[in-house]
């Protein structure tokens, strides 16, 4: 073999591996195949940079102050739709991630079947099922809950199940031998382990909840998303940014949160951030 | 009397490895038998049998006279207790939590969702700790420990679910000479004033021979040796440790030369 260059990677021959490259070139020949597809076109993006530019100016505004009590109100619907779907979708999920993790299930067949119901569960967006939801109990809040209650009890079992599967056996072990029944050994050998796991994917999920909840205003499901829409719609400019800041300032609120209280769990005393 | 008694039990793993090639041997109550062997002898294998863990794909394990199988595994696990290398501690529960789950044989599944124990689960949770002097860090999670700590736990949960048997497997390998030392006469002494009778699996021959009442040879899935640490002799550590493929060990002969 030839060696013309002082470096290689760690393989056999030196050179890259076979998937490494194959996967790069995949990509790159699928994106390049796309391109027109999508209608990728760099005149029209700079076209339009003036228009953009115009809509941002348009923003700042002196903000309509005596909307805010109302956008208290919706803030406040809409926080309480996430935290409310979240928690319902929580109590659901968390025997279902028990019945879907390969290592905790009674048997393959529920697994399987737990997993297919899953996927099901989370194979339509919010709104879609806000669409269907409303059409059966009516505009509001109700169907917005629902609609994000389905959705996540599909990616919160789906994530536990994941954090189940992933728990240290020997720790279940040492559960298991000292004569612990079926339900004890998944109580104190596998919850314990995957909490950490859980308490993320719960925080995550409620991140993206009240992002999703602020959309479901769209279909009339309640919460924000009604007067953002609105309000963008009449050109009401002194509204929108309020609600743009309003949702930053709770999303934000809510990451810083979420981040202490993970810490928290993960490190069981109380963290220095 | 026998309180352990392994009937020509075999164990052929699904991958076709058979750890275990027909041991037959019985165990008396109140005994400490240490298990010799070299890795890969199958010392792991025969005393997960003896707890239930793997099933023998041959013969039968019956502990105080009942044969072990799928129905009665519960009650049967309940009074063997195991200690294991690696401690097998739940490592985000707090000490005297995993002390408890000792307790798990004797409650029900709907006080375990709840994390629930009894008053008296805690009296003997504390005074199993007491046994091992972790009183004080009784409150302390599991991982915050030292690897001689953690195995004291281990051994207080075993001690706490009130066993007649303490299995132990290798309980000092991943430990220094020190907490080995304290680690093996705690489990002697347990031994000795509790009448629990205790099965260790160990790589010393030197601690086996000092803390035994009995020993058991083990090379490739086979009993080689069975008797007291006295009659262990240079040739019959010889016979334990010897390896198939390699004539003339001399690594082998060194390494007993300091046994």
């Amino acid at each position: 073999m030839t060696q013309i260059s002082i470096w290689r990677w760690p393989t056999h021959n030196g050179l890259p591996p076979l998937p490494a490259v194959a996967s790069v070139v995949t990509v790159l020949t699928a994106m390049w195949l796309t391109v027109s597809l999508v209608e990728v076109d760099v005149a029209r993006l700079v076209g339009s940079l003036s228009k953009m530019l115009s809509f941002a100016g348009n923003m700042f505004v002196m903000p309509d102050w005596k909307y805010l009590p109302q956008l208290l109100v919706k803030m406040l619907e809409t926080i309480e739709m996430t935290f409310l779907a979240t928690a319902i979708a929580l109590f659901v999920s968390l025997p279902l991630g028990l019945l879907a993790a390969r290592n905790a299930t009674p048997h393959v067949i529920i697994y399987r079947l737990v997993r297919d119901l899953l996927s099901l569960m989370r194979a339509l967006p919010e709104l879609v099922w806000a669409l269907v939801f409303v059409s059966a109990v009516g505009l509001g809040t109700l169907p917005g809950v629902m609609a994000l209650a389905f959705v996540t009890v599909g990616f919160m079992g789906k994530f536990f199940a994941e954090s189940i599967e992933v728990v240290d056996h020997k720790q279940v072990e040492g559960v298991t031998a000292h004569g612990a029944g079926w339900f004890q050994v998944r109580i104190f050998g596998m919850l314990p382990q995957a909490l950490p796991d859980f308490i993320g994917t719960v925080m995550y999920i409620l991140d993206h909840n009240l992002r999703a909840a602020t959309v479901l205003g769209l279909v009339g499901a309640g919460g924000i998303g009604y007067d953002l829409v609105m309000s963008m719609r009449l050109f009401q400019y002194d509204r929108l940014l309020p609600i743009a800041v309003a949702i930053y300032l709770v999303v934000t609120l809510l990451d810083r949160f979420s981040d202490q209280l993970r810490s928290r769990i993960i490190h069981g005393v109380q963290a220095k951030i | 009397m026998s309180i352990i008694s392994i009937k020509s039990a075999t164990k052929r793993f699904p991958n076709g490895f058979e750890a275990i090639k027909g041991i037959t041997a019985d165990i008396a109550a109140g005994s400490f038998t240490v298990i010799l062997g070299p890795s890969g002898a199958g010392k792991s294998t025969l005393l997960r049998l003896m707890n239930g863990l793997e099933t023998p794909t041959g013969g039968s394990i019956h502990i105080t006279g009942e044969t072990l199988g799928k129905s009665n595994l519960r009650k049967m696990r309940s009074c063997v207790g195991m200690v294991f290398q690696q401690f097998n501690l739940v490592e985000r529960l707090s000490v005297v939590t995993n002390v408890l789950t000792g307790r798990l044989a004797h409650r029900s599944w709907l006080g375990s969702l709840f994390y629930l124990f009894r008053n008296e689960d805690m009296e003997i949770a504390q005074e199993a700790l007491a046994r091992v002097g972790l009183t004080d860090k009784a409150w302390n999670r599991a991982d915050k420990l030292s690897g001689g700590q953690q195995q004291r736990v281990g051994i207080a949960r075993a001690l706490a679910q009130r066993p007649k048997v303490i299995l132990a497997d290798e309980p000092v390998a991943s430990l220094d000479p020190v907490s080995s030392e304290e680690i093996m006469m705690l489990l002697r002494e347990i031994c000795d004033r509790d009448g629990i009778t205790v099965v260790v699996n160990l790589h010393q021959v030197d601690l086996a021979k000092r803390f035994a009442d009995r020993i058991i040879g083990m090379n490739s899935g086979r009993v080689v040796f069975d008797g007291t640490p006295a009659e262990l002799s240079p040739l019959t550590l010889q016979a334990i440790y010897k390896r198939d493929e390699i004539k003339d060990d001399t690594n082998l002969n060194l390494a007993l030369a300091y046994a």
